[in-house]
């Protein structure tokens, strides 16, 4: 059976030569958190639009649900919610009033949610959007894409702008649409890297329109290691490398890897090295990540491109 | 009355969140905090309160049960086992030395003086309760965040 959200071969290029997403290949199951890092102008939002269908790929196919949402009927759309990162509201109304309008036009809709979710954060009920703060706009539009009871969430940079505290109830009303009913699937782009080690189950670096490397959060969080060889003379033996290096840097006598170590035994033989003293780090997925980029080829000007 | 678990996720430590619960309930029950029959919280209790993903916390309670620690009862909740195996000395002083082996290295390349070192770790159990780091008091572990 196709997996929920499915991308294959997913390009798409703007009228200005930006090629944003360039041969996606993406699978998230069913139930799955799966988090989309990468740097700026990796992709990332060009990606969730072209699932959504708000943007016509070049080429290659999204599909949510077994099909495309381009020329989905609505019915299908609206089992898929989405926040984009300007999510706009018609602000002159308020949750009251966009509890009224929008739950016509959703059959899972759910006031009581919405209602439970607007107290426990504290937003005004009865005001226009317009007078919520930032961050709270931001809750709002969330709320209400959960109030559809959607079984797929795609969210774009969801915490952004959220305070700590805000922050963490939105992680918390996430685990909570999955605990929902029969639960949800969620695909989130972020650069709250702490947070996808709580929530996520997997996670794909995205980098120059496709994922670049991409794996269960569980098995990075045992298995990569910032691996420290400092060697006693001025500099390291020639032709050294560190045993299942991703990434390896080398000043003097000290070489630091990005290490995928997946047995303590792998590092055996260069601990016997003489005058070798290893030292090897556990590493968050925002430690990874840097590591990942910081020894990067200088970047096209491609990157720098906003995709939309 | 199901007990207050304090579990501490520790997203810097590289061990998994499912195994950072699974070697903290463990060390309850090892120091007797939990007793066979006291009933955990539920899946969907912890997860919310931790605010960890639910998948991650099935797959620490069903570790847990496969390792004879905690027991499933149909439409009750999950309870302590009742021979829920306790840790060995050499799992208790297993745990405890990763966490020491990792300090080790940081003092060292902090060039931080041994007794230093051992005043801080005095301190840092002083902290966690009167009834930790006095000279009297054995020290048998209070390892928070779990190694492996």
């Amino acid at each position: 059976m196709e997996p929920v959200i499915h991308a294959r071969g997913l390009g798409k290029s703007f009228r200005n030569g930006t090629v944003a997403v360039n041969g996606l290949h993406l699978q998230v199951g069913t139930g799955e958190v799966y988090g989309l890092i990468g740097r700026n102008g990796a992709g990332k939002t060009t990606a969730l639009r072209l699932l959504m269908g708000l943007l016509h790929p070049d080429r290659g196919e999204a599909r949510v649900l077994g099909r495309s949402l381009w020329d989905a009927p609505r019915e299908h759309r609206q089992r898929i919610a989405y926040l984009s990162q300007s999510q706009q509201l018609p602000d002159w109304m308020s949750l009251e009033d966009l509890n009224r309008y929008t739950g016509h036009f959703y059959e899972r809709w759910d006031s009581a949610h919405l209602r439970s979710l607007a107290r426990g954060w504290d937003l005004p009920w009865n005001s226009p959007i317009t007078r919520l703060s930032g961050g709270n706009q931001r809750l709002a539009a969330l709320a209400l894409a959960l109030a559809a009871r959607p079984e797929v969430i795609l969210l774009d940079e969801p915490a952004a702008g959220l305070d700590p505290i805000a922050r963490r109830e939105l992680n918390q009303c996430l685990i909570d649409a999955l605990l929902h009913g029969n639960g949800c699937t969620i695909l989130l782009s972020t650069h709250l890297l702490g947070d996808l080690e709580r929530l996520a189950t997997r996670v794909g670096i995205m980098d120059h329109g496709h994922v670049v490397a991409e794996g269960a959060v569980e098995d990075w969080q045992r298995t990569m290691r910032r691996v420290q060889v400092v060697f006693a003379g001025d500099s390291s033996p020639p032709d050294f490398a560190i045993p299942g290096a991703l990434r390896s840097t080398s000043l003097g006598p000290v070489v630091t890897a990005l290490a995928r170590v997946t047995d303590d035994a792998q590092l055996d033989g260069i601990r016997h090295l003489p005058g070798a003293r290893v030292y090897v780090f556990p590493l968050t997925l925002e430690e990874l990540f840097v590591d990942w980029f910081r020894d990067a080829q200088p970047q096209s000007s491609t990157d720098d491109a906003t995709p939309d | 009355m199901v007990p207050k678990l304090h579990l501490h996720i520790d997203e810097r430590s590289g061990v998994p969140v499912y195994r950072q619960m699974m070697d903290q309930i463990k060390y309850y029950v090892a120091g007797a905090t939990l007793r066979p029959g006291d009933q955990i919280p539920s899946i969907r209790e912890l997860a919310a309160a931790l605010a960890v993903n639910p998948t991650t916390v099935v797959k620490a309670y069903t570790e847990l049960e496969r390792e004879g620690v905690i027991e499933k009862r149909h439409g009750k909740g999950a309870f302590i086992a009742p021979a829920a195996p306790q840790l060995t000395q050499a799992e208790q002083e297993g745990a405890l030395r990763r966490s020491a082996k990792q300090l080790a290295v940081e003092a060292t390349q902090l060039h931080v003086p041994t007794p230093k070192v051992i005043t801080v770790v005095r301190e840092e159990l002083s902290a966690l309760g009167p009834a930790r780091g006095t000279e009297s008091e054995p020290v048998k572990f209070a390892v928070m965040a779990g190694g492996n």
